[in-house]
């Protein structure tokens, strides 16, 4: 018994830039025989396997976990594995992810991401380690709670892509540098929130946002970074108030 | 789709150039009328209503301080078609900055107030539209006399 898989023409208008040889983006059409079950990734494989071998992008895991291929599609930030083709009609756009510099193709430069990223210190920072032998630090599971949500973000930067903050002010932290921020401020063995509110309470960071809610609207992770945010803001303030009152800040 | 429109050319470059050339970064190509932008747009063009209620409301004190015949004159004019309808405009507005607000306020919550959790969400919206209808209607008691 053979398994007869029915595929249907798409035609996809993608985005191509070649740093040697191009001044300015230009789009390039393919015409793909999709499968009904296929993800946009997948037709993307398909251009880069069987028709054109020069077309760059990012992927990795397949699996909405490294978060390697978002994209824009049709106009949207897409996570591509997890972007469903059957959603479209019969034409699909696919471009890099909107306010980041290109590097090639749908190929995006995330140096910038990484910067601000490592600027919240997204670790566990303590006054004094504890030794080895006194054992892990431990956590109630309300505790646990209390951060969960936000550490399940997997640096995709969609929600960079939606921000109407991130295309004005190049200074802006971004959305998923803050949540992760107030992710380790949130974490019951972190004793880092003061360094953290410090940079919150810089210039471009936490008080920038003006609450548009798309980084949430299209994160793939219901991660909700626009809470993050917004709790971050909450939170140096009080701090900085803190700060204000008591004799050695808020330290 | 629209043409793209660039961002900030330096939204999202990193503090040293990389070695190789990029293309210039591009703003969402939904923003600012398509999508959800449209409903973030409308919010904060409701400033500019709020701006110009506060221009009519500072005019009608100043008429205040003019005597009665320029208040009953003031109050004439606003009788106007247009003043009603922007007063409707205003009303359309508040209500729906209102909504919008109250629909983000309780995500935007800490974690913990003092040694609380807050409430869940439903309480939140219960609370501030109870407090909004209630607001409203002892506003709507004191201007119809019903109250002082």
């Amino acid at each position: 018994m053979s398994i007869s898989i029915e595929k249907h023409k798409k035609t996809f208008v993608v985005t191509r830039f070649d740093p040697d040889k191009d001044e300015v983006p230009k789009t390039q059409t393919y015409e793909v025989p999709c499968q009904d079950d296929w993800k946009v990734l997948d037709a993307l494989n398909f251009i880069k396997d069987e028709i054109d071998p020069t077309l760059s992008y990012r992927w990795s895991c397949r699996m909405e976990v490294c978060g390697s291929c978002g994209m824009s599609v049709n106009g949207e930030p897409k996570l591509t594995c997890k972007d469903p083709i059957k959603s479209y009609g019969d034409t699909i756009e696919v471009a890099p992810l909107a306010n980041f510099p290109v590097v090639r193709d749908l190929v995006i430069e995330f140096d910038g991401f990484m910067e601000k990223f490592q600027s919240v210190k997204p670790w566990i920072i303590r006054a004094k380690e504890k030794a080895a032998e006194e054992g892990t630090y431990r956590q109630t599971p309300a505790e646990l709670d209390e951060f969960k949500q936000f550490s399940m973000c997997i640096n995709c930067m969609l929600c960079y892509a939606a921000c109407p903050v991130v295309a004005n002010e190049p200074e802006f932290l971004g959305p998923a540098a803050i949540t992760l921020g107030h992710r380790y401020n949130s974490d019951s063995r972190d004793e880092g929130a003061a360094e953290r509110n410090q940079v919150f309470r810089g210039e471009g960071t936490v008080f920038s946002c003006s609450y548009a809610n798309e980084c949430s609207e299209v994160c793939p992770k219901d991660v909700d970074p626009a809470a993050a945010v917004n709790q971050a803001k909450f939170n140096a303030v009080i701090d900085w108030a803190t700060s204000l009152v008591l004799p050695r800040g808020s330290k | 789709m629209r043409p793209d429109v660039p961002a900030h050319p330096h939204a999202m470059q990193p503090s040293k150039p990389g070695s190789t050339r990029t293309a210039p970064p591009m703003r969402p190509a939904k923003f600012p009328a398509g999508g959800n932008y449209l409903r973030y747009m409308l919010f904060d063009a409701t400033g500019i209503v709020y701006m110009l209620a506060g221009l009519v409301a500072l005019g009608i004190v100043w008429q205040l301080g003019n005597g009665e015949a320029a208040w009953a004159a003031q109050m004439q004019r606003l009788s106007n078609p247009i003043y009603v309808l922007f007063h409707l405009v205003c009303l359309a507005s508040v209500i729906f900055v209102g909504v919008r607000f109250f629909s983000l306020f309780p995500k935007a919550q800490p974690p913990r107030i003092g040694p609380a959790k807050p409430p869940p969400a439903v309480v939140f919206f219960v609370g501030l539209y109870g407090a909004w209808i209630g607001i409203t209607a002892l506003l709507v008691a004191v201007l119809a006399g019903g109250i002082f």
